[in-house]
This record gives C-alpha cells, structure tokens and sequence, in this order.
C-alpha cells in the first residue's frame, strides 16, 4: 500500500473526528435556546429576581439512589421553573472520578451557572475550586457527601449521629450484653468511617458487647453477603448485627435466613430490599431499627440556593433529622410492589423544608 | 554495541513511523483547539491556561509513567494507587506545618520510587506477567495508603494551593511543572538507560544478547514511572490542597487510554512521548469540551470509548499497511 492511502485514512479519521464534535456543538445549539423559550413565558410572571442557572454535579448517577434524588430534584426544578426562579438545568455525572469531578466544576463556573449543586467525591478534594466559585459569585450548595470546606451551604444528615442512634437500639435491644458483628462501609471511605465512629462510642460504654468481627464492604448485595457469611461463619454464636447500610443489613438477613439460622437484631437503612424482608420476618420476631439519607436534601439544597440567593439568611449548615423506622412504623415504609434497589421514603413536607433553611 | 543498539532502535522507530501518527493526532488536537475556543473565548488567557494545566498535569505525569512501564513491554495497573500513596504521604508530611513543602515532596517521591521499583523487581526477578505483578500491587498500595492517611485530610499550605491553581505572578505554574518533567524524560531519554528502556521492550532477548543487564533497566524503567506518578500525586494534592486516599483510582485506565491514543505500543519499544502529551492533551481537553456541549454525561463516556477505539484501530491499520 502506498503512503498515500494511509495519510488519506488518517486525514478521514481526523475529519470524522471534526464531524463529530461539530455534531455536538449542533446539538447542544439546538436544545439551548428551546430550553430557555420553555421558561420565557413563566419567567414574565416572575418579580424582580432573574431566573436562574443551575447545574448539580455528582460523583455517581447510576445508583438507584442517585435516579431517585434526580428525579426528585428535576420535579422541584419543573415547579420552580413554573414560578419563574429557575432558567435552565444541567446534571453532570463524574462516574467516580474526582478529579473529572473538579473539570466539571470549573466548566461550570466558566459558563457562569448561578447555582451548583454538589454531591461530592471527596470531602477535602473539591474544596478550592468550590472556594472559587463562591469567589466569583455563584452560591453553592452541597448535599449528602459532604465537603468540610465553610464557604459553601451544606446539607446533610449527621453520619455519627446515625451510627450512635442504631448503635443503641442494638445495645438495648441486647440489654447491654452480647455478641456481634460490624457490617461497614468501604475503608477510607468518609461516610463510612463517622458512622462506625458514632456507633464505636456507644459500644464503648458497653464492655459486655463484644464486636466479634468488624467487617469492610460495598455498600452492595452481592460483595456484602459474601463477605458476611464469611464472617458468619467464624462467629456464628452472634447475637445482633450491627450494619450502617441497607444492602449490608439486607445481606446479612438474607444469609441467617437462607441458612435457617436465628434471627438476631440487625440494624439498617431504607432500603426496600431490607425493608421488604423485615416486614416478611417481622411475625418471627425480627426487629430492627433503620434509618435513610433522605433523597430530599438535594432539593433542600436547591430550595436553600434559591432562597440565598433572594435574600433569605439561609444558613451555611443545615442538618436534616434522620428518620426513624420502627418496627411500628415500617409498614410506612416497605414498598411491596417495588424493585430492592429502591428507597422508599415519606416527603418531607414544604413548612419543614421552610424552617430548615430559614424562611 | 551501542551503534547495534542504536541501530536497531532507529529501525523499530521507523517501523513505528511515529512522526505520520503524530501528524494526525496534532491535526485533532488543532481542530479540538479551535472548537474549544469557540465554546470558552478564554482558552488562551493565562487564567484559563493556569486551571487547565492544573487540570491536566496528573493525567499527563501520570500518562508519562504508564508510557514508560509501557515501552519496556509491561503494564502497570498499580499506578492509580501508588499516585494516591504518593499524594497522601506528601500531605500528611505538610499537615503539621513543621516540615518544608520541599523534604515532604522529596520524601513523597522517594515512597513512588521504591514502590515503582518494588513492581519491577517482581517482574524482573520473579518473571510474573507484569499485568497480574501491578494488579497484586495496587492492592498493596492501596492498602498502605489508607494506612498513612485513613480518610480524606491532610493540609497543603494554602499559598501554594492559591499560586498554584490561580496563578503565581501570572505564571501557570503547573504548566511550567510539565514542562520541567518533560525536559527531565528528554535528559533521560538520551542517556544510554533511555536506549536500552526502547531496546529491552522492542526485543529483550536481543538486547540481553547485545550485553544489556534488561533486569537492571526494568527496574529503573519501573522506579522511573513511580517518580512521574508520585510527581502527579503531589500535583493533585496542591490541586486540590488536601489528600484523599481513593482519587488515585481512575488514573490507572486513563494513563493507560492516554498511551495508547498517543501511539504507545501494548506490546513495548515503540511510541514517543511526545505522542502521549498530545495523547493526554486530546483526552482532557474532549472531556471538558463534551461538558460544554452539555450532552448526557452516559453519551459521553461512550464519545471518548468511540474516540479512542478509533484512534487505535486507525493506528493499527496505517501500521499494518506499512508492514505490508
């Protein structure tokens, strides 16, 4: 072959190239201005204030609890669209990657977005550029993963307080004394580490628990329900279970009633996988006490960013109580007709909402 | 010998016919400029170069290391957990503010280098695939890692943080960072380890007839990219001033996806660095042009797997050819 042919392959591959990214720039031409038509004529409906842009930057979106908190936070961008405060809306997915998560925010502030909204990779990692955000003028609301930087609005549940909250229905359900095993989160992981710690200082008032085994999972059926029955399996005289996640308590139920072993306390989360099982089991007597990370923060924080923005003193710190479920109120809770990997939760009314950022 | 050598290198160089391929990828790079530029009319403002550079600059010393473990023939799959170990022991060294940003980078360097060499040892001496020696490791580092630093912290001064990221006197600093590293592979490249790393990857049975100690130089090669990826890790924590013991991670497959685009071969010996710059260069800056189009973040990442199995199907083909 002759280098002539080559050079036209690689000049085709270029052009095509070419092609393709000039298809985007059409496409993101076209949808724009649409976008902005859309809100036009609610937006003359509007007082003073200008309607604004906002983005949410995640870490993760496919998480069956991220779709749910998206879709949560696009039904409340849809009725602030209505009401003429918000202009357009942009998800961006950084698929695990920390720093695309950084590029994502710097675009952001380079398009002059007037609100971001972050579920953050790294607690300390975005800090700056969130600063620098905030610098050049834009409010920022962070929810759920947390960042420790103070410049930012904050939104989120206490990790500690809901590892401390389980932790002592597990201790009184077994009148202080007992043995059990640890089901946590992924090591290094921030989440992860403040509700073991929650949940370490009340088993230390307890010396007669003894924490057989403390065991490190994804927060996902399958990895945890290994790694439970492994440690199971080694300590299988336990009393409770101590898990901070709902598919790790899902896992660890899932496996002593597959192995037709006693049902001992376990602690857990809204997950429907869970709360299904429980409610099946609820009539042999197990119990539990869960908790959620309510997919509404992201539209607190929406709503807070708003409200800052029209001059409502919202403050930096907003904690939204944890929710409790009991085995009195688990039927609330526990959607029969719906997948495992979902989260059921009860909406939190808007005179709540109201009171937490400061209305 | 080293005429033989020298040879033999030229050959396989012009086999590769590198400088058409990085013709090609120069012209991609141009028309993602002008695209790019159209999009943020900032591109070539210093403050914009400042935070792209900053942006860049782990990927592309990153993208340097993999590139080297590459030309020896290897892969190195622990290099996202040695770029976190790297990072996190350069911050818990500046947390306490008794130790200068310099001995805390030395020290951090120090840990990437005998880490990297660590993985060349094993594949040296051991004879194991370097594919299942660095997955091995990035368990290991990984593990390390979260022993130095358990979750998220540490503290990089914030002065350095701000010149850094918002520029020193209108200076990119992580800008001239990259350039500093590249001279210092340029430096290396022309010594006689430089010859050898090509020749030990282009056939190291060749070079170990033509008297070259190929354990020695996969060692080096391997400690070599642990000070590109440690490099990169101090680079990201002044980023992002702090530490965060899992960021590592995604580095791994992207060094590597960076490599390759720029013409480095699987199989070892052939490929320039020059070809990874712009291979780095063209990745990072596709990505943050997708974020401008504002498409779905999912018609994105299948874009970029598109770019880039086209890039190395292209490649394959122009060099099929030319064997031909």
């Amino acid at each position: 072959m002759t280098g002539t042919t080559r050079r036209a392959l690689i000049a085709a591959a270029a052009l095509g190239a070419l092609l393709t990214t000039g298809a985007c720039n059409v496409d993101s031409g076209g949808t724009t201005p649409s976008g902005a038509a859309s809100s036009d004529p609610s937006g003359g409906t509007a007082g003073t204030a200008k309607a604004l842009k906002v983005g949410w930057s995640t870490i993760y979106l496919a998480p069956s609890w991220m779709q749910q908190t998206l879709k949560m936070l696009e039904e409340d961008v849809a009725r602030l669209k209505g009401e003429g405060k918000v202009a357009s809306y942009e998800t961006f997915n950084a698929n695990g990657d920390t720093s695309q998560q950084i590029a994502q925010i710097q675009a952001m502030i380079q398009q002059k977005y007037d609100v971001i909204l972050v579920d953050a990779g790294s607690s300390t990692a975005l800090n700056p550029v969130l600063e620098q955000a905030v610098a050049q003028g834009i409010t920022v609301a962070n929810f759920d993963s947390l960042v420790t930087s103070d410049k930012v609005i904050r939104v989120g549940t206490d990790q500690v307080e809901w590892g401390k909250m389980t932790a002592q229905w597990l201790a009184d359900k077994l009148g202080g004394k007992g043995e059990i095993i640890a089901m946590n989160g992924p090591a290094g992981v921030a989440v992860s580490e403040e509700r073991w710690k929650g949940a370490e200082e009340v088993f230390k008032k307890y010396p007669d628990i003894k924490i057989s085994a403390n065991v490190h999972s994804e927060y996902n059926l399958a990895p945890a329900a290994q790694a439970f029955a492994s440690a199971y399996s080694a300590h299988p005289n336990i009393t409770g279970v101590f898990s901070q996640g709902g598919a790790l308590s899902a896992a660890a139920l899932q496996t002593l009633v597959k192995q037709d072993k006693k049902l001992v306390p376990i602690t857990g989360e809204n997950y429907n996988g869970f709360l299904k099982m429980w409610a099946d089991k609820r009539k042999e007597g197990f119990s539990s006490l869960s908790t959620a990370q309510p997919n509404y923060l992201s539209v607190i924080a929406l709503e807070a960013a708003v409200a800052k923005i029209g001059g409502t003193a919202v403050p930096m710190d907003i904690t939204v109580p944890l929710p409790k479920i009991t085995d009195d109120n688990l039927d609330q809770y526990a959607k029969q007709d719906q997948p495992d990997d979902s989260y059921p939760i009860q909406p939190i009314p808007q005179s709540e909402i109201d009171k937490l950022i400061g209305k | 010998m080293r005429n033989r050598l020298e040879t033999a290198v030229r050959l396989s160089g012009r086999a590769a016919r590198g400088n058409l391929d990085l013709v090609g990828l120069c012209g991609l790079l141009v028309v993602v400029l002008v695209v790019y530029q159209r999009l943020d009319p900032t591109l070539l403002e210093p403050a914009t170069i400042t935070i792209l550079s900053a942006q860049f600059l782990p990927l592309i010393l990153a993208a340097v290391g993999q590139t080297i473990v590459m030309l020896t023939g290897g892969i190195d799959l622990s290099l996202g957990a040695v770029l976190s170990l790297g990072m996190a022991v350069f911050v818990i060294n500046t947390a306490d503010g008794t130790m200068s940003v310099v001995t805390a980078m030395v020290i951090a360097l120090a840990v990437t280098v005998l880490a990297g060499a660590a993985n060349g040892a094993l594949v040296a001496y051991a004879g194991l695939p370097p594919i299942i020696v660095t997955l091995a490791a990035s368990f290991l580092w990984g593990g390390v890692t979260l022993i130095v630093l358990p979750q998220p912290g540490g503290h990089v001064p914030t002065g350095l943080v701000r010149a850094y990221n918002l520029g020193w006197y209108g200076l990119a600093l992580p800008a001239i960072a990259i350039a500093v590293a590249l001279v210092l592979w340029k430096v290396v490249k022309t010594t006689r380890f430089g010859l050898t790393l090509y020749a030990v990857g282009g056939n190291e049975h060749g070079a170990f007839a033509n008297g070259v100690n190929t354990r020695r130089v996969k060692i080096v090669a391997y400690g070599l990219a642990g000070l590109f990826t440690g490099l990169a890790g101090i680079g990201l924590a002044i980023q992002t001033g702090s530490g965060d013991p899992t960021i590592g991670t995604p580095y791994t497959l992207n060094s590597i996806a960076a490599a390759v685009l720029g013409g480095i071969s699987f199989f070892g010996g052939i490929g320039q660095m020059r070809g990874t710059l712009l291979g780095a260069l063209l990745l990072g800056l596709l990505t943050n042009l997708l974020l401008f189009t504002g498409i779905s973040t999912f018609y994105q990442m299948i874009l970029q797997g598109v770019v880039l199995v086209a890039a190395v199907a292209v490649k394959t083909l122009a060099t099929r050819e030319r064997v031909a």
